[in-house]
């Protein structure tokens, strides 16, 4: 165990939240990674060369996009809600902050000592993380209701509809994976995959969660409050300059913490093998960088379903989800039940 | 108790960080970017055509079907949540289990004739 000094012990808590601001740093970073690359990968996917001209293989493309949104005009429509309209993006960029603040990004280990990296430990952190990912759809919905334009308020109706089909099924897989261990605090969950992942033990919870997941960020094949062909951008028609990018980042944070849900709650977490833990060098980074490799890749896989499968019909989405992963997360949890007890972990 | 106001201490900084990040940068984006006044620019986008009427429509009642649903098993996922924390350990396993297999079946009961009126139904 690290020695903390008696002194500082009070203010720990305040001493993690600043440090932990570290962390919204890295986030900004990542999403530009990750919008990178899913513009590479969609280039590859379609033949193309993707961004190539800023930057070695265009890596700082997105540094030039941040530059031009900074000296874009913010406009606002004269009909725009002025306080819908103006606040939307800051309530989901709060909101994807708000989510971020409980999710481990990795753990070291010193002297053989586990040690998440989580900003701040809860008992309930998966049923705050995913209150705070409902919220976000919230902005999405402030988004298109405040443009009062009619293509952005057919994205908030189809939005509304596909929000509340897949709270639902999200909030039972989340509860049958939280039975395995017995306790709603992720990092424990995480930490309970040591020997056997989450997604051998529940498959059929796996392929609800991440249907569920996908639904919940908005994500091709259920982009329907987005639909460019039809809607032309839908939510985020009226906007442009920094307040779209403000969205735009948002939903893209969003899907980055989605795709570090997934490998917490059902790919093993950050576990490795106790000879790699107690190494001195690589415990301190084999962990972390386990968990990143599987945030990645299934971030990787969440763009690649976006040409792999085309959009969804809004009355297939709202049939999808009340009609099909219902069922099946209610099944799941029964399963889930069962094998706890079974298992007796 | 103490433990449970200090986890959510780092919570109030990323709140206050994230409300107040997001106007800074606009903020700044005011001092970077051009202004110029054209009457057009400020329309509602409606494919090019000057818009029609409002876009304040009332909402379909279907929707109200869903959303009623919604908070039904909404409120189920409310009640498994600390059910999953303390059905095993605690000398209540058999009890817990078959109690929430009821309060399932019952719901599911629910969810049945919702199915059999159409209420899951998005066109009829």
């Amino acid at each position: 165990m690290i020695e903390i000094p008696e002194l500082i012990v009070p203010f720990l808590p305040w001493i993690r939240g600043v440090a932990g601001l570290a962390l919204v740093g890295a986030i900004f970073l990542g999403a530009m990674g990750a919008v990178w690359i899913e513009r590479k990968l969609s280039a590859d996917i379609q033949f193309r060369y993707g961004p190539m001209r800023v930057g070695k293989f265009g890596l700082l493309q997105l540094v030039a996009d941040a530059i031009k949104l900074f000296t874009k005009e913010d406009l606002r429509p004269k009909n725009a809600d002025r306080l819908l309209f103006d606040n939307a993006p800051i309530f989901l960029m709060s909101s994807v902050f708000l989510m971020l603040v409980a999710i481990p990004v990795g753990a070291v280990f010193i002297g053989g000592v586990e040690y998440p990296l989580a900003v701040t430990e809860m008992d309930i952190s998966i049923l705050y993380i995913e209150a705070m990912s409902s919220i976000s759809i919230f902005g999405v919905f402030m988004m298109s209701y405040g443009s009062n334009n009619k293509y952005s308020l057919l994205g908030a109706f189809r939005n509304f509809a596909r929000m509340v089909g897949y709270e639902v099924p999200l909030g039972i897989t989340v509860i049958s994976v939280a039975v395995m261990t017995g306790s709603l605090n992720i990092v424990e969950i995480a930490q309970g995959q040591g020997l056997v992942w989450n997604i051998f033990l529940q498959p059929i919870g796996f392929v609800v969660f991440f249907i569920a997941l996908m639904a919940d960020m908005g994500r091709l094949p259920f982009d329907q409050n987005e639909s460019e062909e039809e809607l032309v951008a839908g939510w985020i028609t009226e906007y442009s300059g920094m307040r779209f990018g403000l969205g735009f980042f948002a939903e893209y944070i969003h899907m980055i913490l989605g795709s570090f849900l997934v490998a917490l709650l059902f790919l093993g977490g950050w576990n490795v093998p106790a000879f790699v833990a107690n190494n001195p060098v690589l415990g301190l980074i084999a962990p972390t960088g386990f968990l990143l490799l599987k945030a990645v890749l299934v971030l990787c896989t969440i763009v690649m379903l976006r040409w792999a499968v085309p959009r969804y019909r809004i009355d297939q989405v709202v049939d999808l989800s009340w009609k099909k992963l219902l069922p099946l997360s209610l099944l799941n949890l029964v399963w889930a039940v069962g094998l706890g007890l079974y298992l007796g972990v | 108790m103490s433990g449970i106001i200090d986890s959510y201490i780092p919570v109030a900084i990323f709140l206050a960080v994230g409300l107040i990040m997001p106007p800074m940068t606009m903020f700044i984006v005011k001092q970077l970017s051009p202004r110029s006044k054209a009457a057009n620019k400020y329309t509602t986008y409606e494919s090019g055509s000057v818009p029609t009427g409002t876009a304040r429509i009332q909402f379909n009642v279907e929707y109200y079907l869903y959303a009623i649903a919604f908070v039904l098993f909404d409120i189920e996922v409310l009640f498994l949540y600390p059910w999953a924390t303390v059905y095993k350990g605690h000398g209540i396993t058999s009890v817990a289990v078959i109690e929430m297999l009821v309060f399932i079946f019952v719901l599911l009961f629910g969810y049945l004739y919702l199915w059999k009126k159409e209420a899951l139904t998005w066109v009829k």
